[in-house]
């Protein structure tokens, strides 16, 4: 079920209405679960199976592990536990990259394999929810968590329906303590949900959909060679895209559960007045880059066996989510750039030390721009199916083509020009704050006026129905 | 503490208000309520087709022209309607006939250049779309549609090809860089659509006037060849157009075949055209090297509308499509010719 759908609103109305009108907390948990699994099964009936094998597993696995007393046996529950979730995401999501590189590294030696093509489904939202699930059991082995004695919240904790399939990664470690008291019916904060959705719906819907996306989806699918104006605007379409996209999820998420009385944390933070990679990553996708930190970046090393080691580590750790992503080398080298921005930008530091003269505006915004465009030549290999396409685009995007096409009309490039100004505008006017406080700091009217314009647009857009990028993640 | 009952109740207030606003202003320029033709709803119609229906693929010629209450009183059977605008029939055709148990009859629309158009055009893959749509739509898919339709029923501003954000900012009269390849835009509304996928062209369209001028001049530069892409060269882009002909012509044949060998029957047919467009057409796609062709390598019956004198005395307001009016006289005049050309017991009805 997709937020931006006829479907979830009356889902909502109704799984709303009837959890604030229940007495008994036990009974709306169990509202939830069952909520949870038919937004999950309105997709594909079978794979809320998986999903709910995968919890149970872990249920028991953490159950397991916090009875034992030894590190040593901790630690062997907990591969186990590591190693069949990446299994299953390894089978369903990597299956196929897995044989296509084995056949061509059979190749290499002069050996014909030919392997069937698996025909699997990927389970919706898979990567996510094997990282909600794995996290309870990578706590409860580092002693943060104590296994939670009830199967129903565990459930709940990792299909809750907002942010089940695209996220925020919510750690059980966060969830689990929401559920042990029923959360007080707040006026304010339900309010405040449905204000949060609009403005995710909003972002997905007018300006991800309606406004970028064509001329993203043109300019990557385009065959030939373009000019530099039609590539540049191709990507600048894509990073606004994508933001827009899955902040835009993240932001619905979070609304969605506050108008249901829960906590998420924020998945965004105006990721495009980032001056430098690492602040870039603790303001992009979040709660993804705190799982790897937490969960890998620390466990590794991290920087605390000198600059070498730690530029390895980064490395190491945007190659995983890289991969995390999608089973394709172009995503690999996605990981791998920013990988190598962060290592150099962590040997920059390391050589020049803090200098106060980057704390002037005009530096900050150069080095500002600076990184934004840096990312954007990432994203370059990111939304590109393939590495002839994506060079190509580079090749456009740095004079390489300057008799190539041009392919966008003026009202597309002026779509993206706009909407990439007012994103800059709003990202770097907030970069220091929330939108919570921004908008707690607003005149009455204009938050009015804004609000029915952000819900009048949606409603022109008539809700069109694409699916979130992250999905397919 | 902001006043947050106070704020949502003037939001919702100041919406009821606009989209009130909004459906009067699109009333007076002459909408009227009519479903869209989404994929949703053409997976639904594609849901009813059984082993030995009567089924009608193609373009928006085959949509507009046919009647369907006509073709059920002269023909038996009441047809199902899965042509679409500005779609092949080719992956329609394909994906019915590889269902092993149809054995029913297929009425196929050709427009040359869109029956023809090779894999990857424009044409294919709104065809392909539908096809794949109506193969995994999901069940929150299915209920939005069903929610949608009532919407749709009641309000006009719900018409997605000409009312949405997208369709008006496309509308905005902001002119291209001279070099830009930016495709044709695709003409306004001008059409009803009922749920078994019934299309009427609506009256402002067919009478003289602002509507049907855009209309019909926005079919020239869609049905005009496009230049050969700058990074291929021509020969070689040739090559690669003709060789896609020539599959069609194999491939249609092969699924013909397939269908006949498991009792099913199949039959071309080719609606009215006029003006300038019909100038066009005979010009980049003649009868010839197209529909001749097709019939003869296929060994196909095919009704072609100027082969008849009764079915060539039609116009088309807008060059391409015929008012609701003349589509229902036009299907009464056609289900002799059709009959005809399937034969005994006309419709295929057993094995």
């Amino acid at each position: 079920m997709l937020f931006n759908s006829l479907t979830f609103v009356v889902f909502f109305i109704v799984v709303v209405s009837a959890y604030w009108s229940m007495r008994s907390w036990p009974a709306r948990k169990n509202l939830l679960v069952v909520a949870s699994y038919i937004f999950y099964g309105a997709w594909n009936p079978p794979f809320a199976a998986l999903l709910f094998g995968t919890t149970a597993m872990d249920f028991y696995l953490g159950r397991i592990m916090g009875k034992q007393e030894r590190p040593e046996a901790r630690k062997v529950w907990l591969v186990i536990s590591v190693a069949v979730n990446l299994s299953m995401l390894g089978f369903f999501k990597y299956g196929n990259f897995l044989l296509e590189n084995f056949q061509w590294v059979l190749s290499r030696g002069g050996i014909a394999y030919h392997p069937p093509h698996l025909d699997l489904f990927l389970p919706i939202g898979i990567s996510f929810y094997t990282f909600h699930s794995l996290s309870y059991t990578l706590d409860i082995y580092r002693g943060v968590l104590k296994p939670t004695r009830s199967l129903r919240d565990f459930v709940l904790a990792v299909s809750f329906f907002p942010q089940l399939v695209a996220g925020p990664i919510v750690r059980a470690g966060d969830f689990l303590p929401q559920l042990a008291a029923p959360p007080k019916p707040q006026q304010g904060r339900f309010f405040w949900g449905l204000l949060l959705m609009t403005l995710g719906l909003f972002e997905k819907i007018v300006l991800a959909d309606t406004l970028l996306a064509g001329p993203a989806d043109t300019v990557f699918a385009y065959g030939g060679p373009l000019v530099a104006l039609d590539s540049w605007a191709g990507v600048m379409a894509f990073a606004g895209q994508i933001f827009f996209d899955f902040a835009g999820y993240s932001i619905c998420a979070i609304g969605a559960a506050l108008c249901l009385g829960f906590h998420l944390k924020n998945n965004f933070r105006f990721p495009y007045a980032a001056i430098g990679f690492s602040d870039f990553w603790r303001r992009w996708h979040i709660s993804l880059s705190t799982f790897l930190r937490d969960y890998l970046y620390i466990p590794i090393g991290g920087n605390r066996a000198g600059a070498a080691r730690a530029m390895i580590n980064l490395m190491i750790v945007m190659f995983i989510g890289g991969l995390w992503h999608g089973a394709a080398w172009t995503f690999v080298v996605w990981g791998l750039l920013h990988g190598s921005y962060l290592a150099l930008e962590h040997l920059t530091k390391v050589i020049v030390g803090e200098a106060t003269w980057t704390e002037h505006l005009p530096v900050k915004l150069l080095l500002g721009l600076g990184t934004y465009f840096a990312v954007c030549v990432a994203w370059v290999f990111f939304r590109a199916p393939d590495f002839t396409v994506a060079t190509r685009m580079l090749s456009g995007m740095f004079g390489g083509h300057p008799h190539g096409d041009a392919l966008l009309g003026t009202r597309e490039i002026l779509q993206i020009g706009i909407v990439t100004v007012f994103m800059f505008a709003v990202h770097w006017s907030l970069r220091d704050t929330t939108i919570e406080a921004a908008v707690n700091r607003m005149p009455v009217w204009v938050l009015t006026g804004l609000w029915t314009f952000m819900a009048a647009a949606i409603l022109l857009t008539q809700g069109n129905s694409n699916a979130f990028i992250y999905f397919q993640f | 503490m902001r006043p947050w009952r106070g704020i949502t109740v003037s939001v919702v207030m100041m919406l009821a208000v606009a989209t009130a606003a909004w459906e009067i202003y699109c009333r007076s320029l002459g909408y009227a309520p009519t479903l869209n033709d989404t994929g949703d709803l053409w997976t639904e119609v594609r849901r009813r087709v059984e082993p030995e229906s009567l089924v009608i693929v193609g373009d928006s010629r085959a949509l507009f022209d046919s009647d369907l209450d006509e073709l059920e009183k002269g023909l038996g059977k009441r047809p199902i309607q899965l042509a679409q605008p500005g779609s092949t029939a080719f992956p329609v055709l394909a994906d019915l006939i590889n269902d092993q148990s149809f054995h029913g009859t297929i009425l196929c629309s050709v427009v040359p250049r869109l029956f023809f158009a090779p894999p990857g055009s424009p044409p294919m893959n709104r065809a392909e779309k539908s096809v794949r749509r109506a193969h995994t739509q999901t069940y929150a898919q299915r209920a939005s549609h069903d929610l949608g339709i009532y919407l749709e029923k009641w309000f006009a501003c719900m018409k997605q090809d000409d009312l949405t954000l997208g369709a008006l900012l496309e509308q905005l009269p902001i002119p291209n860089r001279p070099n830009a390849h930016v495709p044709p835009k695709l003409p306004p509304y001008f059409a009803s659509l009922n749920r078994g996928r019934r299309a009427r062209m609506v009256e402002q369209c067919a009478q003289p006037g602002k509507l049907q001028d855009r209309v019909k001049h926005g079919w020239i530069p869609l049905f005009t060849p496009p230049p050969p892409p700058s990074f291929i060269p021509p020969e070689k882009f040739g090559k690669m157009m003709h060789d896609a002909f020539e599959a069609r012509f194999a491939d249609t044949k092969a699924l013909v075949d397939k269908l006949r060998a498991r009792g099913g029957k199949i039959v071309f047919v080719r609606f009215p055209l006029s003006g300038d467009l019909k100038a066009l057409e005979d010009r980049t796609t003649p009868r010839t090297t197209t529909w001749d062709r097709l019939l003869k390598e296929t060994a196909t019956p095919g009704i072609h509308f100027e082969d008849f004198p009764e079915l060539a005395d039609f116009t088309c307001p807008e060059w391409s499509h015929l008012s609701a009016g003349d589509s229902v006289e036009f299907t009464k005049r056609l289900v002799p010719h059709l009959r005809a050309a399937l034969g005994a017991g006309s419709v295929a009805s057993s094995r």
